[in-house]
């Protein structure tokens, strides 16, 4: 079992979230501009990187989207704090 | 009798009776609130806790609520207002918050005894002597809100569909 923090309850189990996507990935606009090859990467490409990493995880029982940086190395989590006001 | 269609009922866990339900054992009872008023919140808290229950203390998880109302915080801008009896109020919009009664959405069980701690911890794994704002938690692998009533005595709202499911992980321990 692993504990993740979610900025507004606190810690808790990691089964209470969910992982949303990469942080840093921009939606391509305009849509009608956009090329299949770009789309696709948009979609189904990551960066995948070993080590430190910025993620949006959700808090399912709060509903809360947030970042949360961590290691998909060692598994430990630095630091997670909320997107109010902020870019994912 | 011939079956002409399968019975796809006997999959899902008996409904009990509400009415008479209750478990008992050495240290746990089990029984099933009814009858309260519960109301979800979103948006400006403060003016809605205001507006509609002046007064009532906001509780997160595993905290004491001492008085018969109370607003259960349950995310950043959401809670339940709980009060003795359903309220007469209009769901909608009103000035930066919306209100939406469901007295019946959620199922209220009410879980007391010495051996409550222990029945908690084996439901959920957060440390509730820690606490948190939101009382939005899973316990027993579904959504409840989990706040105290007393020392050893706790309620969790539970999804409606989700009682009966919760009543039998209950029962089974």
């Amino acid at each position: 079992m692993q504990l993740f923090s979610c900025p507004f309850c606190g810690p808790r189990d990691e089964t209470e979230f969910l992982f949303a996507a990469e942080a840093g990935k921009t939606r391509p606009e305009p849509a009608a501009d956009v090329s299949a090859e770009r789309w696709s990467e948009y979609l189904y490409l990551g960066g995948n990187p070993r080590g430190a990493t910025r993620e949006i995880w959700q808090h399912l029982t709060c509903g809360e989207f947030f970042a949360m940086e961590r290691d998909t190395v060692t598994h430990v989590v630095s630091v997670s704090h909320s997107l109010r006001g902020e870019e994912a | 009798m011939l079956e002409t269609m399968r019975d796809r009922g006997k999959f899902w866990t008996p409904v009990p009776d509400w009415t008479t339900a209750r478990i008992e054992r050495d240290g746990l009872s089990v029984r099933r609130i009814a009858g309260l008023g519960q109301m979800l919140i979103s948006g400006d808290l403060r003016g809605a806790v205001a507006g509609l229950a002046p007064g009532v203390s906001e509780i997160g998880l595993w905290s004491l609520a001492e008085a018969d109302s109370y607003f259960v915080r349950s995310a950043r801008d959401r809670g339940l207002l709980v009060t003795p009896a359903p309220q007469h109020v209009a769901p909608g919009w009103r000035e930066g918050y919306v209100a939406t009664p469901c007295d019946d959405a959620y199922a209220v069980l009410e879980l007391a005894g010495s051996g409550l701690a222990e029945m908690v911890a084996e439901a959920t794994s957060v440390d509730l002597e820690a606490g948190s704002r939101s009382a939005a938690v899973l316990f027993a692998g579904v959504t409840v809100f989990l706040y105290r009533t007393a020392p050893s005595t706790a309620r969790l709202h539970v999804e409606s569909p989700m009682a009966s499911y919760l009543w039998k992980w209950l029962d089974e321990r």
